[in-house]
């Protein structure tokens, strides 16, 4: 029996790790690791809470403006704010759009050369790829001399030698299985995906003033003003055309290109419709009211639990059930590790009991990661896109039920191919689909409002710290690309006292539990048969299936003690600093 | 249209040379008024929108060519090639990002590499003694690149 590790860059670059126990070709367990310590929480103690959403902001590169967004809903929930229409729009304008521009790079950009083999489109007939283009789609750019010279300049930048972006593929291994032609289609849309979502960000620098970790989040409201009269104002008629322009882009972009694609790729993989299916067990916190804002029934991601695939019940979240062990994490708590810790009396103290790197192998009967275990009601959950259509089909919502209904149909498949590595992908596609047009609706709500008139954006009636308690306690949720995100936050005269974000890498990521309960990239792995150990592409594939808010590598290490190393893509933008320790 | 690229992280010492030199760039008189500075900070891929567009482009990093530290060296054309792998520590994105430029079909800047030798890439908000005493030779070696540029209009550029 093999120990793979998957393991980060030549062991300095990203922060994950994954070992898996091999027995007869395939996966019998699997261990994830994750291997940096985050310690914002411990930066926030003590501050103004006004400005702890700058700092809990940089928790992350990539997803940037989530948790500021968590942490201002923490402090405004903690001080009992209300923040004015306008700002929960222009919240969920950035925050939505920030899902759709993430959810179609993590297709195309991190995860599509795990099915897409690039050489392989190198040998496609730009004709058949034309037809196929266009049998899928009335999306206009599927001439077959689009794609001739599409194919034309990646053979150039193949020929040169420096593969660069698409170094990061196993090349010919024989998990890849799209034909010549869909392939040529994939690394096209790549391009395309490319060229899109950097126009198409430019509405975080235009609402938030800056992209990543936009500026204009404030505790009660945001400052992007309105004015239609004001030429200088955030929010203008300019601005409102600008933005609508991008929305629609972007809503094209998905019908004509992203949701055809997947639709196309996925029939060709059926195995992994039963491979990579993980926990059962999903969590939503919910989030983008359609309705009343403190009613989660008008979310249009609902609030709920679904356990075991049972998709007929829907349990309601209860956020007291929330807890974060640290029996195989590199933490210690005051008390003791017997029982796991909620959130809002969460302890971040580190204890590093893992083996001197450069190392072979963690010790996973101890502590084996720098991620808690977070449980919901003493169960691991799996969070992000494929929970929140489970819990959203589950309860009935109706966007979600008919989106998902529409793919099962376009399949031919029951509910039940939901639960796997393509569930995953096909989830992420799907409420991309179900969110880009609420993008535009929230533009003309915006634009209505200001020619109304109704142009308030920061209520201020607890701006000043002298209004506030003595003690207050609160936490923000918000389903980020990644999945469910709360911030916890416990203000003691004029500063924090406490501070715990649990983020959706960490549920899905975790470690085990004190029971020994796997965490989901843990079961997710589970009987997943590796051709070639050397390439474990089938590891890779489910992992980032998950959308990993990490820079990943393979380290492969077998029974014979031979070794691999193998560099595989990093997430875009994800800060690259780790470079600098070679 | 010309730009000034300054990569680096400002928490690990010499790493950040890039951006401790466009901070300085900012308050240079001599700097043509044209010239767009950027901070990218270690933004990879994301960069792409931000260079995409200008006919040149100055990018300064912290290159590791076994130079002694604070040695300013200056890459250009066939030299760009010449540069060992990964020698500039953002050398993996920074050249994503020139490839990717490429497979747009948008023609990639006329492209100019200032590298600093690094002493220390450790912890730290300040440059090492030789690496910071090399930062005014590395701003003369800026103007001094943007006044030829600025001198040669870009149509003459290939």
């Amino acid at each position: 029996m093999a120990r793979l590790v998957v393991d980060p860059v030549n062991r300095i670059e990203g922060h994950l790790r994954i070992e898996a126990q091999m027995d007869g070709g395939k996966i019998s367990d699997a261990w994830s690791a994750g291997t940096m310590f985050r310690g914002i929480e411990l930066i926030l103690q003590g501050r103004d809470p006004r400005e702890a959403w700058i700092w809990a902001q940089r928790i992350c590169g990539v997803c940037t403006m989530v948790h500021a967004l968590a942490s201002v809903r923490a402090v405004e929930n903690a001080l009992d704010i209300e923040v004015p229409e306008n700002a929960r729009i222009v919240r969920d304008l950035i925050a939505g759009s920030q899902l759709v521009q993430d959810h179609v790079v993590h297709f195309y950009h991190l995860h599509a050369l795990d099915w897409v083999d690039v050489t392989s489109a190198l040998k496609a007939d730009p004709a058949k790829t034309s037809s196929i283009a266009q049998s899928i789609s009335n999306y206009e750019k599927s001439s077959a001399s689009y794609f001739r010279g599409v194919q034309a300049r990646v053979k150039g930048v193949v020929d040169s030698g420096q593969l660069s972006l698409f170094a990061s593929g196993y090349w010919g291994h024989p998990a890849y299985q799209l034909p010549p032609e869909v392939n040529l289609l994939a690394v096209a849309h790549y391009l395309e995906a490319l060229s899109w979502q950097k126009d198409f960000i430019r509405l975080h620098a235009a609402l938030g003033g800056k992209n990543p970790h936009p500026q204009t989040f404030l505790v009660g409201g945001m400052t992007t003003s309105l004015d239609p009269n004001e030429p200088f104002a955030v929010i203008n008629p300019d601005t409102i055309t600008f933005l609508r322009d991008l929305v629609k882009q972007a809503r094209k972009f998905v019908d004509q290109v992203y949701i055809p694609d997947v639709l196309a790729i996925a029939p060709l993989y059926k195995d992994w419709f039963s491979r990579g299916e993980g926990l059962g067990n999903f969590l939503s916190y919910g989030d983008y009211a359609l309705g009343d804002p403190k009613d989660p029934n008008t979310f249009l991601f609902p609030r709920g639990v679904v356990l075991g695939r049972d998709l007929t019940k829907v349990l309601p979240v209860d956020a007291a059930k929330i807890t974060e062990a640290v029996n195989h994490s590199w933490y210690e708590y005051s008390d003791g590790e017997a029982n796991g810790k909620h959130p809002s009396k969460g302890e971040t103290n580190p204890k590093y009991t893992g083996p001197k790197a450069p190392y072979d192998q963690l010790d996973v009967n101890g502590k084996y990661s720098w991620l808690k275990a977070p449980r919901y009601d003493g169960k691991p959950m799996e969070v992000g896109p494929l929970a929140r259509m489970v819990v959203g089909y589950a309860a009935g919502q109706p966007e979600i039920k008919a989106a998902v209904n529409g793919l099962l149909k376009a399949l031919n498949a029951p509910a039940s191919v939901l639960f796997s590595t393509l569930g995953r992908i096909a989830a992420r596609a799907l409420e991309t689909r179900i969110m880009a047009p609420h993008l535009e609706t929230w533009v003309d709500q915006l634009d209505s409002n200001m020619a109304h008139g109704k142009v308030s954006i920061f209520n201020p009636i607890r701006w000043d710290p002298a209004t506030w308690p003595k003690s207050a306690a609160g936490y923000g949720w918000h389903e980020a690309p990644r999945g469910s995100l709360g911030h916890w936050v416990e203000i003691e005269g004029r500063s924090i006292k406490n501070y715990q974000a649990v983020v959706p890498t960490t549920w899905n990521a975790g470690p085990r539990d004190a029971s020994g309960q796997r965490g989901a990239y843990e079961a997710s792995l589970l009987n997943t048969p590796v051709a070639d150990p050397a390439r474990p592409l089938e590891i890779l594939r489910t992992i980032h299936s998950f959308d990993p808010c990490l820079a990943c590598a393979v380290h492969v290490i077998d029974a014979g003690g031979r070794e691999y190393t193998i560099p595989t893509r990093t997430n875009m933008g994800v800060p690259n600093a780790i470079l600098v320790a070679h | 249209m010309t730009a000034v690229l300054g990569l680096g992280n400002l928490v690990h010492s010499d790493d950040g040379v890039g951006v401790h030199a466009i901070q300085q760039l900012q308050r240079d008189p001599r700097v043509p008024p044209a010239t767009v500075l950027l901070d990218g900070g270690t933004q990879g891929l994301s960069l792409i929108s931000h260079i995409s567009g200008f006919s040149r482009l100055l990018v300064i990093d912290a290159v590791n060519a076994g130079e002694p530290p604070g040695t300013v060296l200056r890459f250009e054309g066939s030299a760009l090639h010449g540069l060992p792998g990964k020698a500039s520590v953002h050398q993996l994105g920074f050249a994503d990002m020139m490839v990717a430029l490429k497979l747009l079909g948008e023609s990639p800047p006329e492209l100019v590499v200032l590298g600093v030798q690094p002493l220390s890439t450790e912890w730290s908000m300040d440059l090492t003694p030789p690496v910071r005493d090399a930062i005014p030779a590395l701003l003369d070696a800026v103007v001094r690149q943007l006044t030829i540029w600025n001198a040669s209009p870009v149509e003459m550029n290939v």
